[in-house]
């Protein structure tokens, strides 16, 4: 039983915090109302789903072209031999992070607030690691031998070199997105029955039953789930902080001025979970007025993604404060060129840029008002997003492309081939997210009903306010 | 062996549903479960039932997991295909943290989902109290309990479940795959 819970006590505090389900619905309104979104597709999900898989054509074409005729359609070459394919695959990898963040370490915290936006959030994670999965995949310049990468007992008998970050980028990456989908499908199996057992086609029983493996909510089987929900919670917590760690490694353990530091991998992560936020409200926003999840999606639910972005937001501006501080510090030219390469060499837009959308924009969320303007906190999303690419864009770009050897500088410029990629794994992303939308709870409706529950139950015990039962 | 029936009741109330089951389970019926549509505070108690075994299958998943990794990395990379890079040691300890941590995590979490699945008996495409339409509201919104009976006892089930509070009882045959 958990104490009686923190949000009861808080109606008798004069700092009132909103609540976390509005009004007193009964399970059957929870459940009618959160899986509403499956049985009536919305107006105008067609034609943002054709829009999504038209973008999601300019992938196809990217792809085709490169593996047609080679990398060298895209714009990165010596000095800069790594550009959009890693950009945007730390990018993505990052976006994915906020996912495993709101779903095991929110749970393990017992943060009740997480429960409305976790499978959400977690949906996020799976298609924004399998958008990342694609880049360096097809960056191998021989895409077709990917299963090199894997220790298999080949005709060549060579081994993967295991000392090499690249390799464990291969394990993180992969491991991250195997415990993502098992997390994500075991949380899903009660409201797939759910789901099941609310359709009113024999198809979509059989359909949905097949789906949810059977399930039929016995107290027995709760019993194994809650507990190894919550372990997979639990491995789930380091693991995330684990990939994002071993991602700057492929920076941090290189020679390189500007790559070559040891804050990178708290720093990457930081920025990751910044970033996840962000995606989750960019996508949140338009879903929940969409769907009709205002109910169970409060404002203090996005008021408190907020005051994460914000945390997370001054965390990431730490870091590029200590970057400068180090490069002066530790007395390197090198080092102190590159930065100084930064903030006035070609690429200083980008650099301003990136510091209004993480350094400033972050700041409005000091205020309250800001806090609780929806208008706002999306065009704000949005920025972030915005921002932490040109984050990732400044960290790869700016440290290769002006190196020790003045004769050996270059610039980068990406090509219609890297756009067209680029954007077409957004538009995959976008496609992925509405086939969710359309055919699966998109908020976990077993959770939201415990929740309810605990809260009637806190409720009682706070003075029979909520009713209770 | 006479048939087994499934008894099966709906309650509206957490608290009568705990003392239906501990009513039966008194009477000696052993064959019990309760439903509900997410999962319940005091359930595990109510029935009696002893500690998961999941938490066993995650740490030894995760054991394999470690150990396999560093006898992989060992193996391949310091017995059967050395390569070596000025000299340096080809068991570099530090370098080997992220691969055994990683493989241990992914051991330990297919452990864990294979091992709720397996434990559970999913996936499964029927089960004898599917066979009652009422029993979809198990999923939604409603709290039922089930005891597998002889068939000459149902009928004393079903009326003393009926006089526990029960909103609705129903009865089915239907062999346990």
């Amino acid at each position: 039983m958990t104490p009686p819970a923190a949000t009861a006590l808080a109606r008798t505090d004069p700092l009132e915090q909103a609540p976390l389900i509005v009004g007193t619905p009964t399970d059957r309104v929870i459940n009618d109302e959160l899986l509403d979104h499956v049985w009536n597709p919305r107006r105008g999900w067609t034609i943002l789903f054709l829009l999504a898989l038209g973008g999601t054509g300019l992938l196809v074409l990217g792809v085709g072209v490169t593996f047609a005729k080679g990398i060298g359609m895209w714009g990165n070459n010596i000095p800069v031999g790594w550009a959009y394919d890693i950009i945007n695959f730390v990018w993505w990898i990052g976006i994915g992070h906020a996912g495993t963040l709101i779903s095991a370490i929110l749970l393990l915290f017992q943060q009740k607030w997480r429960t409305s936006i976790n499978r959400f959030a977690e949906a996020m994670t799976l298609f924004a690691v399998m958008q990342a999965g694609l880049f360096p995949l097809i960056h191998l310049g021989r895409p077709w031998f990917f299963f090199w990468l894997f220790p298999y007992p080949s005709t060549l008998g060579a081994w993967p070199n295991f000392k090499s970050p690249l390799m464990w980028d291969v394990f993180a990456v992969s491991t991250y997105f195997t415990v993502s989908l098992l997390f994500w499908y075991l949380g899903l199996i009660p409201d797939l029955a759910a789901l099941r057992d609310s359709s009113k086609s024999k198809a979509q029983r059989i359909a949905y039953g097949i789906f949810s493996l059977g399930w039929r909510g016995s107290a027995q089987h709760w019993q194994h789930y809650r507990i190894g929900y919550l372990l997979l919670a639990g491995l789930s917590t380091p693991l995330v902080l684990s990939v994002h760690s071993i991602v700057s490694f492929d920076f941090a353990v290189s020679q390189l001025p500007g790559w070559h530091t040891t804050i990178f991998p708290p720093y990457f992560v930081a920025g990751a979970v910044f970033s996840g936020f962000a995606m989750v409200m960019t996508l949140m926003i338009p879903a929940r007025k969409l769907l009709g999840f205002e109910r169970v999606v409060t404002e203090r639910h996005l008021e408190n993604m907020n005051k994460v972005m914000l945390a997370t937001g001054l965390m990431v501006a730490y870091g590029y404060l200590m970057e400068h501080f180090m490069a002066w510090y530790s007395g390197n030219p090198y080092e102190a060129f590159v930065f100084a390469n930064r903030r006035e060499g070609p690429y200083r837009a980008v650099y301003f840029l990136m510091l209004f959308c993480n350094v400033v924009v972050p700041q409005t969320f000091w205020w309250k008002k800001a806090r609780t303007s929806l208008a706002w906190m999306w065009i704000a999303s949005i920025l972030i997003n915005v921002g932490m690419w040109t984050e990732r864009f400044i960290i790869i770009v700016t440290s290769l492309h002006r190196d020790y050897l003045p004769s050996s500088w270059g610039m980068y410029y990406p090509t219609w081939v890297d756009w067209s990629i680029y954007i077409g794994t957004v538009s995959f992303f976008c496609l992925l997210f509405l086939l969710f939308l359309r055919f699966v709870p998109a908020v976990a409706v077993a959770e939201v009903k415990e929740l309810r529950h605990e809260l009637a139950h806190a409720g009682a015990h706070a003075g029979g306010r909520e009713g209770g039962h | 062996m006479s048939a087994k029936v499934w008894v099966l009741a709906e309650y509206r109330d957490e608290q009568a549903l705990y003392a239906a089951a501990r009513r039966l389970r008194e009477a000696g019926h052993a064959s019990l479960d309760l439903y509900s549509p997410y999962p319940l505070h005091g359930s595990d108690e109510a029935l009696g039932l002893r500690r998961s075994r999941v938490p066993l299958l995650a740490l030894l998943g995760g054991l394999a997991g470690i150990a396999t990794a560093i006898l992989m990395q060992w193996w391949m990379n310091a017995i059967d295909y050395p390569i070596n890079v000025g000299n340096r040691t080809l068991i570099p300890y530090p370098a080997m943290v992220p691969i055994t941590f990683e493989l241990g995590v992914l051991l330990s979490a297919l452990a864990i989902f294979f091992g709720v699945l397996g434990i559970c008996g999913y996936p499964r495409t029927w089960h004898p109290v599917f066979e009652v339409e009422a029993f979809r509201s198990a999923a939604v919104d409603a709290l039922w309990l089930s005891a597998e009976v002889r068939a000459e006892e149902a009928e004393g089930v079903a009326g003393e479940l009926r006089r526990l509070g029960a909103a609705q009882v129903a009865t089915t045959t239907g062999e346990d795959a």
